[in-house]
Parts: structure tokens; C-alpha cells; sequence
């Protein structure tokens, strides 16, 4: 048998997981673009025609579509915003020699660990208009002096669902912050104190321009995955009130599988990809240095 | 010990405190709903009188509870294995092996490690119908791999590039094939990070609910699946809802609590070179 030289054998490797790239996700993104642009609905049957930018036409005055972008959009903003802001805190605390410090790390893993799908269910007992801890601790602090239906005011459901993408992600936001902490050569701390600066202008002239490319990557991976959000919602809301927490995945789903309609779906389909592209263009130096590290260079 | 330290110390211990409560809470508040009885929970009595294991038994009779813990177990093992295998190869590829074309790979697992699931959701469905794969294992633990295999390559071709090039050529100067060198010098030498990151795959895994509803909603359902289907239109059975929630999140929360240090070394270096 001939040997397989070094170059060969890297081609062979890679082959197995180009054909799964090229069949699960080039392939359907291709056709999930192609197909915003017929009329193709499960109940007319197979029939797909061709009808150019009728579709995108048709979205432009959905107002259930920008009702869904609405929401999508403030919810991205505001968890990204504020997980970036504890994570920063909770990174310092973390990175602060104490004793237990090392518990508060393990504490940390246990709402990243936990199914979206779970979290959701254990936040909708607790914010119950009856009988959910979160009113009767409010109440009994005399903040509010009435029981709320948090989840079935538009307003109050929003901010539960961000509060629980908080409580879920903050975190693990704070995890990567603090290895960006643990990069500092502490001598770079010392020498700032020398000069005289305090520690919060050392923080602020120091720490935070320091930790800027592990920020921008937390904040880009972070900002795409706020703004598919779809599962916390289904345990939680399900779109509701009205359609007051309706995701743009979720309004895509239910175009897809519940009205059947899977040509104007992928108009929606093809709007998120064009959101998640342009997100990734704004933080293209974080990519590429990405890749020149994947690349070893 | 001056006053200045005792200080900072109060500070650290009361924040870390107020921190440890507010991620435990909500935890800790499903654990104890497990075992109260619905008048408790709807009293809303923190510690109740009597727990019951009521929740416990009706979880696993009134749904399929054990088929989806068993379902999840599959998928999620062999998703990992599959992703673990062939990721590995490709990490190895890229790091060790002098083909062309490297930057625009990269670029396209990066692509695909941020493309959102609901753009290619519904070609996938087409082809995993059109392979009659849909409530399989097959079928998930395929589209599962897709996700998984983004996170094993970037993971590992920076460990396979801390790897010295020189322990190859030793094994290629005693006359080893480029596979014997891959299979008796690289594998091995994998271990640990293979470990960390088939752990980071296994969570996400058991955690995934949108495909899994999608290509499953009939057999072989999922954990995150089987979970919203002890709701129902008229009547939320809270406890034994906790009690399913309980018990789906076990097999994670200890995991974690015995590999915490290299979850946190997985996750952590995640972030610096992702």
C-alpha cells in the first residue's frame, strides 16, 4: 500500500467535516435564500413561483414583523448591556484574593450549565401573578402593594425575560472577563501605583483598555446569540402578551411551522442572517485575529 | 490587620454573599418546590411542613420521563463522540499538516459557529425528511454535531499547535505513516483537551431545544423537549414540573461540580481565543 504523505492525509481529515459543513449549513442557507424569494406555502402543495422581491415588499408592512424586530432589538441591547456591566464587577470581585473565591467561581457555573428550557419554567413559578416568591418578596420589602401579573403586561413581561437571560448569562460573561483579568501582569498595576494612580483611575486607564479585545469578543459572540433568542421565550411567555415578546425567530417559526408558509419564512430567515452578518462586519478585527489564531500565525 | 483591610474584607464577603444568593435563588427555589405539595406552593410557604417525594414519582409516571433522560443520553453521547472524532481530525489538518486554504476554512467554521439555527432550520428539516430521519436519533444527533464540531475545532487546533512538531518527525524518521503518527503520537496526547471540550459539547448538547423540538415532536423526544409537556392549557402541575426539571438538570449540575476546574479552564480559554 502507497503511504498517504502529510499533505494528503490533512486533506483527508478535513474532508469529513467539509461534507457535513456543505450539506447541513452551506447548502440550507443557499436555499433558505433562494426560497425568499418564491411563493411557496404548505397548503398549495409543491409548488414553488418565482415572485422576485414580493416578499421583502411584503415584510417592509408587516407590523408584526417590526413588532418582533422591536423586541429582538431592545432585548439584544438591553442583556448584552448589562450582562458586559456585572460581568465586569463580579470579574473583579472574582479576581480579588479572598478566601472562597474559588466557591463563587464553581456558584457562577450553575445557571450556564442549566437548560435554557429549565430556567425559564423555574423564573415562571417564581414571577407568578399568585403565587410567585417574586411578589411576595417585593411586597413584603413594601415595594409594591399589590400583587403584579409580570407576565401578562407587555412591559413587565419584557423585563422578566430580560432579567432572566441576565440571571442566566451574566455569569458566564463574567468568566470570560476575568480571563482576560488573569492576562495582567500584576507588575502593570504596581508600577500605576507607584505613579500615583488610584485604583480607580488605575480600573479605568489601565484594566479596561486592557481588557478591550476580550470584551469586544464577548460582546460579539454574546450580541448574536441575544438576538436569536427563542427558547427562554417559549418556556416563559410564548410570545404573549398579544405578541408583545415575540422574537423574530419566534415569528419565524410560527411562519414556517404553523401558518406553513416557508416562502415568506425565509424572507424572515434570510433578515436575520442579514442582522448577524452585518453585527459580525462591525467587529471584524475580533474575527480576524480569531482566525490568525486558529491559524497559529 | 488594619482597619483598611478589615474593611475591604466585610466588602468582599457581603458582596460575594449578595452575589451567591441572587445566582442561587432561583435554584434553590425549584429544588424546594420539588418536594411541596401544591396547597404549599400555592400558600407560598418557603420551608414547608411536610416534603413530599410525590412530585418525584409523578414525573417519571405521568410523562415518559425515563425515555427522555434515556433519548437525551443517547443523542448527547453520541453527538459528542462523533464531533470529538471528527473535529479532532480537521483541528489536526489545520495545526500539523501543510494543505492549502486554511484561512478560508477558518473563516467558514467561525461563520457557522455565529450562524443563527432558525436560517437553516428549515432546509434541514427538507433533508432530514427526505433522508426519513425525522424522530430519530440519527437525524438530531447529525444537525447536533453540525453546532458542535464549530466549538471541538476551535478548541482544538491552538492545543494541536502547542504540540512539538518535533515528536512527529521522531515517530516519521522510525518510518511511521502519517495515520500511524496522527493514532500513536497526536491521540494520546489529546487527552485532556479532547476531555474538556467533549464536556462542553455533551452540555450543549443536553441542552438544545429547537432542533430537537422540530426534527423530533413525535418519538425520541428530548429532555428540553419532554419538559414543556407536562404543561398543560388549563393547569401548570408546578411541583411535579420542578421535580422533572430537577432531575434533568442532575446529570449537568454534577458534571460541573466535579470537573468545575477544567469547565472553567474550557470556558476561560474559550474566551481569550475565541
Amino acid at each position: 500500500m502507497k503511504t498517504l504523505s502529510r499533505k494528503q492525509f490533512g486533506y483527508l481529515c478535513i474532508t469529513p467535516t467539509l461534507v457535513i459543513f456543505l450539506v447541513f449549513a452551506i447548502y440550507p442557507v443557499c436555499r433558505t435564500i433562494l426560497l425568499s424569494f418564491f411563493r411557496f406555502r404548505l397548503q398549495t402543495g409543491p409548488v414553488r413561483t418565482f415572485i422576485g422581491l414580493d416578499n421583502y415588499i411584503q415584510m417592509l408592512s408587516d407590523g408584526r414583523f417590526f413588532n418582533s424586530l422591536f423586541f429582538t432589538l431592545l432585548f439584544t441591547v438591553l442583556t448584552v448591556a448589562i450582562e458586559v456591566i456585572l460581568g465586569l464587577i463580579f470579574a473583579q470581585l472574582m479576581n480579588l484574593p479572598f478566601k472562597g473565591r474559588g466557591a463563587l467561581r464553581v456558584v457562577v457555573l450553575i445557571p450556564w450549565a442549566i437548560p435554557t428550557i429549565v430556567s425559564g419554567f423555574m423564573w415562571k413559578l417564581m414571577v407568578h401573578d399568585q403565587y410567585g416568591v417574586f411578589n411576595q418578596i417585593l411586597a413584603s420589602l413594601g415595594i409594591i402593594d399589590h400583587f403584579i401579573p409580570w407576565l401578562s403586561q407587555d412591559n413587565t413581561a419584557r423585563l422578566i425575560l430580560v432579567l432572566s437571560d441576565i440571571w442566566k448569562t451574566a455569569p458566564y460573561v463574567s468568566l470570560l472577563v476575568l480571563a482576560g483579568l488573569q492576562t495582567i501582569p500584576i507588575t502593570l498595576y504596581e508600577a500605576a501605583a507607584i505613579d500615583g494612580a488610584g485604583p480607580i483611575r488605575r480600573y479605568f486607564s489601565l484594566t479596561l483598555p486592557l481588557l478591550k479585545p476580550v470584551l469586544a469578543t464577548a460582546v460579539l459572540f454574546r450580541l448574536i446569540s441575544s438576538f436569536k433568542v427563542y427558547t427562554v421565550i417559549v418556556a416563559l411567555t410564548n410570545g404573549g402578551p398579544g405578541y408583545a415578546t415575540e422574537s423574530l425567530t419566534m415569528y419565524t417559526m410560527r411562519t414556517y411551522f404553523d401558518a406553513g408558509n416557508y416562502g415568506y419564512g425565509s424572507t424572515l430567515a434570510t433578515f436575520t442572517l442579514f442582522v448577524t452578518c452585518l453585527i459580525a462586519l462591525l467587529f471584524t478585527p475580533v474575527i480576524r485575529n480569531k482566525i490568525d489564531g486558529g491559524k497559529g500565525a | 490587620m488594619n482597619r483598611e483591610t478589615i474593611l475591604h474584607k466585610t466588602l468582599f464577603y457581603l458582596f460575594a454573599i449578595f452575589f451567591m444568593l441572587t445566582i442561587g435563588f432561583p435554584f434553590f427555589w425549584q429544588i424546594i418546590n420539588s418536594f411541596k405539595m401544591e396547597k404549599d406552593i400555592f400558600a407560598l410557604i418557603w420551608f414547608p411542613h411536610t416534603y413530599t417525594g410525590a412530585n418525584y414519582v409523578k414525573a417519571f409516571t405521568s410523562r415518559p420521563l425515563l425515555s427522555y433522560l434515556g433519548n437525551s443520553f443517547v443523542i448527547a453521547n453520541f453527538a459528542t463522540i462523533l464531533s470529538l472524532a471528527i473535529g479532532s481530525m480537521a483541528a489536526y489538518a489545520i495545526a500539523k499538516t501543510p494543505i492549502k486554504g486554511k484561512t478560508p476554512f477558518l473563516i467558514l467554521v467561525m461563520s457557522i459557529s455565529l450562524l443563527p439555527p432558525i436560517v437553516i432550520i428549515s432546509p434541514i428539516y427538507s433533508i432530514i425528511r427526505g433522508l426519513n430521519l425525522l424522530n430519530s436519533y440519527t437525524g438530531l444527533i447529525i444537525v447536533n454535531v453540525l453546532f458542535t464540531l464549530t466549538v471541538v475545532i476551535w478548541f482544538l487546533t491552538p492545543y494541536l499547535h502547542a504540540v512539538p512538531r518535533e515528536l512527529e518527525e521522531a515517530a516519521e524518521i522510525d518510518g511511521a505513516s502519517p495515520v500511524q503518527t496522527f493514532s500513536r503520537i497526536v491521540i494520546p496526547l489529546l487527552g485532556p483537551g479532547v476531555f474538556t471540550v467533549g464536556i462542553l459539547a455533551f452540555i450543549q448538547i443536553w441542552n438544545e431545544y429547537l432542533f430537537a423540538l422540530v426534527l423530533n415532536p413525535i418519538k425520541i423526544k428530548t429532555v428540553t423537549v419532554g419538559l414543556k409537556m407536562y404543561e398543560s392549557d388549563n393547569y401548570m402541575p408546578w411541583g411535579t414540573i420542578m421535580a422533572a426539571a430537577v432531575i434533568i438538570v442532575v446529570p449537568l449540575i454534577t458534571l460541573v461540580l466535579l470537573l468545575q476546574k477544567r469547565i472553567i479552564g474550557g470556558l476561560m480559554s474559550g474566551g481569550i481565543k475565541e
